[in-house]
């Protein structure tokens, strides 16, 4: 029956009131008294003298990317901790297992300095 | 404890049969212990190891095969499976999986030398040949859909980064994202192809789909004949059969050069295997379904890999052309839906892989410096230059013309006797042609680099590891051409079957 | 009225072609591998619906590896973008730091 997904239905339309409740409540409520510095943007700080640089720098990317690789880690020990008990030593080993693979992402990571922050020294040669 | 009360108490685990899973074990155990130690201490170690390490790894592997080749063709014991149904060992996963362990190894030699004229050497290279190694492998003794596509991303994801290794190379990192997209669009083609499959017969398990296909008479059997269309696509792609081919060209030419030797030998003997796996022995019951299209597929594949082969100048592109040509011969294989069918493209797997990967050694230490001097022209005058490599280089492009006293003239031998005993007269003809259109396009090579003259002496090295490639690839392709029955047999005894353990 | 499981297979089946037909379409590459997502996840959904069709767990467990792929083709993708990126433009922010050393 479609009677089941009423909930979803319901938590909808109130996603959608609360939204326009809130909207129309600021309007309605808050002082209005605009000044050159509260129109611009961003309010808060210096103003902007120029352009946003348009690229991220790489190592924002960098940091994207290992995220997702530890992210994704935990899709596998969730499911394995709720069964933790039941599956004894064996999970265990395969999930050390597991983690030691990931973890030697993160190691590779430390060694070539891709998690150094801030302004670079000299490339880190990697080899002779 | 809150959860020991969700928790089942008695989980069975599934029985780990570590033996059978030594190749793969030493392929990733390898390349993430390398990893591991080169970030380490990478600083002090020399920087010839890394690919002396990887060879050696590729050798452990496939000798770490033998004992469950003796154990497979053992009458008394036989194919067996392990990790719960999920991983087949049968003579044809063991054969491919020595096949791909053995690309390794002539990988990893030739990019000694090509890494450190270009620059490029560290362990990066090397680690993600064994993980995509690893992934093929796992390929080709999967026993399950789901395993089946993992080691194919396995494979795949390292190989596209491999594509773009180059990194200073616009050519290079093109030819990666190239691949990456259309890899990843044919992938999701592949799993959708799974997930119907799954849904018409219940299971992602070779042996149970097979079991079921052949105990069940499906009134509607849409939903099955969909997962085959697209299940055909995904691997279509990953063996590069026309029309699913028009990645290989600019892949393979901007591709470093001994990456796209491994890819033409131990991804495309990955492709073949799941292609076998999957659709002559899991499908069999079903060939006359399937049959026809590839029929097409391997009409379109010999016909436009050697046709457009001949129009090309640079001998990266030709060579990539015909080795489309080349998978045409082995769909015909793959078509025959036999046993000696799928023994002639196992022999054609092991005998071209020799074959591609000599020619591409002798593009990668021809092109120079910046990989870039692959045209006809850069081979003018090579048999003047340098005699020896003008040899080689004959020799393997003789061979994959099918010329007798070969290799390939056997390989293509057996895939036109697996047409004809299929009754696939026009198949065989149009492979035959194929082979003339394509020898054309070898010979244009030989003439450039016998017959003409070059002003060009810049001195081309040799580095030792190609010089080893060289040797064995030529060795091999000249031996088994003059005996070819040891690797013969060897094909005929790798039949695949499909086992659970009981 | 019932949603069956036909629903389903026909939305997963929907978003497929969505994502197909955006990858051949669309040139920015971070919209394509947002289609190539798309792509995966309607299969997700294809053997969500079939597991619970047909009773079985192994739908379920193919979305887990499903996922992990997924997430591994964005990285590299992400990975050879910002390769190509650095290659191309030259001059971004990290190689001026370089370049003060």
């Amino acid at each position: 029956m479609l009677g089941q997904y009423l909930p979803i239905l319901a938590l909808g339309v109130l996603a959608v009131l609360f939204a326009a409740v809130s909207f129309v409540a600021s309007k309605l409520l808050a002082p209005r008294r605009p000044t050159s510095a509260k129109a611009a943007p961003y309010e808060c700080g210096i103003v902007p003298t120029k352009e946003a640089p348009e690229r991220f720098p790489v190592r924002f990317f960098l940091v994207a990317m290992i995220f997702i690789v530890f992210d994704i880690e935990i899709i596998f020990i969730y499911p394995w901790a709720t069964i933790f008990e039941g599956l004894g030593l064996y999970g265990l080993v395969a999930m050390l297992i597991f983690a030691f693979a990931v973890f030697e992402s993160f190691v590779y990571l430390v060694g070539n300095g891709a998690l150094d922050w801030g302004p670079l020294k000299k490339q880190v040669p990697r080899t002779r | 404890m809150f959860f020991a009360q969700v928790a089942p108490d008695s989980i069975v685990t599934p029985d780990i049969a570590w033996t059978a899973l030594v190749p793969h074990l030493v392929l990733a155990g390898g390349a993430i212990l390398m990893l591991m130690v080169w970030s380490l201490a990478g600083r002090w170690l020399p920087r010839w190891l890394p690919s002396m390490v990887t060879a050696a790894v590729g050798l452990g592997a496939a000798i770490g095969s033998i004992h469950l080749w003796r154990r497979v063709t053992d009458a008394d014991r036989g194919p067996f499976s392990a990790v719960a149904d999920s991983v087949g060992i049968d003579g044809f996963s063991v054969f491919l999986t020595v096949v791909i362990s053995l690309t390794v190894v002539f990988a990893a030699l030739l990019a000694d030398g090509y890494l450190r004229r270009e620059r490029l050497d560290g362990p990066e290279y090397h680690v993600l040949l064994l993980l995509s190694a690893a992934g093929g492998v796992t390929m080709a003794t999967a026993n399950d859909l789901i395993v089946l596509f993992l080691g194919l991303e396995i494979l795949s994801l390292a190989v596209y980064v491999l594509a773009g290794y180059h990194n200073r190379r616009a050519q290079s990192q093109e030819a990666a994202i190239k691949y990456f997209v259309l890899g990843a669009f044919s992938s999701a083609f592949l799993l959708y192809g799974i997930a119907l499959t799954y849904g018409a017969t219940g299971s992602t398990n070779l042996v149970d789909i097979n079991a079921y296909l052949r105990s069940t008479v499906l009134v509607d059997d849409g939903l099955l004949l969909a997962g085959f269309a697209l299940l055909l696509v995904g691997l279509g792609f990953k063996v590069s059969a026309v029309p699913f081919h028009t990645w290989t060209p600019d892949v393979y030419q901007g591709s470093p050069t001994p990456v796209v030797a491994f890819m033409a030998s131990g991804v495309k003997a990955a492709g073949f295997a799941a292609l076998l796996r999957v659709f002559v022995v899991t499908f069999g019951t079903y060939a006359d379904d399937w049959k026809p299209i590839l029929y097409a597929l391997a009409v379109a594949t010999l016909l436009v890999g050697a046709i457009l082969a001949v129009v090309q100048n640079d001998v990266k592109r030709m060579l990539a052309y015909s080795s489309i040509s080349h998978a045409g011969f082995m769909l015909i294989g793959v078509h025959a839906a036999s046993a000696d069918g799928t023994a002639s493209v196992l022999y054609y797997l092991a005998v071209y892989s020799v074959l591609v990967i000599g020619s591409f050694a002798v593009v990668g230490v021809v092109s120079g410096t910046g990989d870039g001097a692959t045209t006809v022209g850069d081979f003018a005058g090579l048999g003047a230059r340098r005699p020896w490599l003008a040899f080689a280089f004959t020799v393997f492009l003789l061979a994959q013309a099918g010329v007798p006293l070969t290799t390939g003239f056997f390989a293509k031998f057996y895939a036109i006797t697996a047409a004809v005993d299929g009754r696939s007269w026009a198949l065989a003809i149009v492979a035959m042609l194929s082979a003339v259109i394509a020898a054309y396009l070898y010979l244009r090579i030989m003439i450039a680099m016998w017959l003409e003259g070059s002003d060009d002496d810049a001195p081309i090295r040799v580095p030792v590891g190609t010089v080893v490639v060289l040797g064995v690839a030529a060795a091999f392709t000249i031996g088994f051409g003059i005996f070819p029955e040891p690797i013969v047999d060897l094909a005929r005894d790798a039949t695949p079957a499909l086992v659970n353990s009981p | 009225m019932e949603l069956t499981t036909t629903w389903y297979l026909v939305l997963g089946a929907i978003i497929f072609a969505i994502g197909a037909s955006g990858l051949m379409i669309r040139r920015n590459p971070l919209v394509m591998f947002m289609c190539v997502e798309l792509m995966l996840n309607a299969v997700n959904l294809t053997f969500v619906a079939f597991g619970r069709e047909l009773d079985d767990l192994g739908g379920q467990v193919s979305v887990f590896f499903v996922l992990v792929v997924a997430a591994a083709e964005v990285v590299i993708g992400l990975a050879i973008i910002v390769a190509i990126m650095r290659h191309r433009s030259g001059a971004t922010a990290d190689d001026l730091s370089v370049l003060r050393g």
